[in-house]
């Protein structure tokens, strides 16, 4: 068989399994990816014929109330989420290093919570923190006082942050866990040599090389925030006051409940690219090339 | 002084440890509470069944099937994770091993698709399934799901470290490429294969808004969508609301400990 037949064999049996891919691809991402530009632009319930109004729900969206409110909402929620989950889950790596038994169990006790279903914790955190629940109990026997979890704002924030925390800690961790064992032990050698304490050497050796993980978990965590839905739409509705509205939550309640498809293709578009914007600018920020020397 | 702060160290991940389990310790335990019990007692008088009874049984008549919605769930995740795999192993096949014009562009795309988040094809996806007719069936949850460019790539990239030379020798015993991916290729990715199944059976089991936007229909609703139903709707039925939650959060809990061994590896491999 000659180079050419084997070659051309090669290309008919490449393709014919890859063009399986690319007509689902089409009907199921490519379609639906130029009907979210079309609908963006379009005035439509459903039912009655669509109009094409061109950029007028982006328009609307920047005088909307409720999208402000979800803006603000979420770099709220970023306040008490990104340097919690971050600092919580560096901790946690760092003890990892430091173990030498019962290393496993660690690792699987905080990841299990990564596994957890979402609906189902909602509804446990729900009853763990609900004004009758054992953590008020426990603060009520402590402190003599009970905390309104869900029901005040800022701490109705706070609780998703924290119940989010809860289960990403264990995957976070692990990321910086692996980053942190490829740093090489005789640079510490070295620096202790040179008289470095902890603090020194933390800032001076394990930050930096850390970076590129410590870039990976923040990328992760900020893109998660802008997806949040079903802990708020379980546990809070989206209140108290729509503190705990977000903009997944927006474009659910848009599309489908206000039927206004067009508008919430206009808001799904803006959350990504305010989501990209979010990342790159952190990348911009804090991204640095990594030397060993 | 070394020693002690060690100690500290260990006492410290110990109670992180139980803190970080407790949710679920406090939900199992609950849901073999008596109901009076639940919010009371720790440790309670006496263990019941009474809950599990009242989901599976009882709550039928409540308009809430929650057996048939648990086999929904079996049905759905386990025709998406299989689908997902195989598609996957024979995609990334072409991708990594037959050499066709195009592949690298293909491979690119892929990537490329991955950038988007799913939000973004939440509504147009909607409005195509109203268009295929598939609103309120299990078709509408299954069909987006059976292929995935995260697999793809995952078995695009395990692929690459299985040497050339172990296709040709299948090849000259007269193995057809079908033959190849069923008993050389996939064989060999056991681990990728692994990890493929069940982050993508995790996620279906565990998907929340999709269903909740295609499925109004109870006896159609996978588990998590009719428990956040149940759980709005009687709210007060605490008991069986913790037993739902065990059964959901069940199955997902024992396949990561089943697979806890790939678990680890797949958080490695996908920092590379």
């Amino acid at each position: 068989m000659g180079m050419r037949t084997l070659k051309r064999r090669e290309n008919i049996k490449g393709w014919s399994i890859s063009t399986a891919y690319l007509v689902y691809t089409a009907i199921f991402w490519g379609y639906p990816f130029v009907w979210l530009f079309v609908l963006a632009m379009s005035k439509w319930n459903f039912l009655t014929p669509r109009r094409f109004v061109w950029f007028n729900n982006f328009i609307k969206l920047f005088t909307d109330e409720d999208f402000w409110r979800v803006v603000i909402n979420t770099f709220n929620f970023m306040l008490y989420f990104i340097p919690m989950v971050l600092v919580l889950s560096l901790l946690f790596a760092m003890a990892l290093t430091k173990v030498k038994y019962f290393k496993t169990f660690f690792m699987l006790s905080f990841l299990v919570a990564y596994v957890s279903s979402g609906v189902a914790y909602s509804i446990i955190f729900s009853k763990l923190f609900a004004i009758n629940g054992p953590l008020n109990k426990l603060t009520y026997s402590l402190f003599g006082v009970t905390i309104p979890w869900f029901s005040q704002p800022q701490l109705a924030i706070l609780s998703i942050a924290m119940m989010i925390t809860w289960k990403f800690i264990g995957y976070y961790g692990l990321i910086l866990y692996s980053g942190l064992v490829t740093i090489p032990k005789n640079l510490y050698e070295a620096a202790e040599l040179d008289g470095a304490n902890r603090w020194v050497k933390f800032w001076k050796i394990t930050l930096p090389l850390l970076n590129p993980s410590l870039v990976m978990v923040l990328v992760l965590a900020i893109s998660l925030t802008f997806g949040i839905f079903t802990e708020p739409f379980l546990i809070t509705g989206g209140g108290p006051m729509r503190h705990t509205y977000t903009f997944m939550m927006m474009i659910y309640s848009n599309a489908f409940q206000k039927l206004n498809p067009g508008y919430a293709s206009a808001l799904a578009i803006v959350t990504a690219l305010i989501s990209f914007g979010c990342v790159i600018l952190t990348r911009k920020l804090i991204e640095r090339e990594v030397s060993y020397s | 002084m070394k020693k002690f702060w060690m100690l500290l160290l260990y006492i410290i991940l110990f109670a992180a440890s139980l803190l970080w389990i407790y949710p679920y310790i406090w939900m199992f335990m609950s849901s073999f509470k008596p109901s009076s019990e639940i919010f009371t007692k720790f440790w309670p008088s006496h263990f019941t069944m009474e809950h599990y009874s009242f989901i599976l049984k009882s709550a039928e008549s409540m308009q809430r099937p929650f057996v048939r919605a648990l086999f929904n769930s079996i049905f759905i995740s386990m025709t998406v994770t299989f689908a997902v795999i195989i598609t996957s192993a024979f995609i990334g096949y072409a991708l990594s091993k037959i050499n066709f014009k195009g592949r690298k562009a293909l491979f690119n795309f892929i990537i490329f698709q991955m950038l988007f988040p799913g939000f973004m094809f939440i509504v147009p996806l909607y409005v195509l399934m109203r268009a295929l007719g598939l609103l309120n069936t299990l078709s509408a949850v299954i069909v987006p799901g059976l292929m995935s460019a995260w697999g793809i790539f995952m078995f695009t990239q395990s692929y690459k470290s299985v040497p050339n030379e172990y296709i040709e020798a299948a090849k000259m015993d007269g193995a057809s490429d079908f033959w190849v991916i069923l008993k050389l290729m996939i064989p060999l990715s056991r681990s990728t294969a692994s990890i493929v199944g069940m982050f993508t059976f995790i996620g279906i089991w565990d998907n929340f808004m999709w269903p909740l936007i295609v499925i109004r229909d109870y006896n159609k609703m996978p588990l998590s969508v009719l428990l956040a139903s149940f759980n709005k709707e009687y709210g007060s039925y605490v008991g069986p609301i913790l037993a739902g939650s065990v059964i959901q959060t069940l199955p997902m809990v024992l396949i990561f400990l089943i697979f806890r061994k790939y678990f680890l590896q797949g958080i490695s491999m996908s920092l590379k």
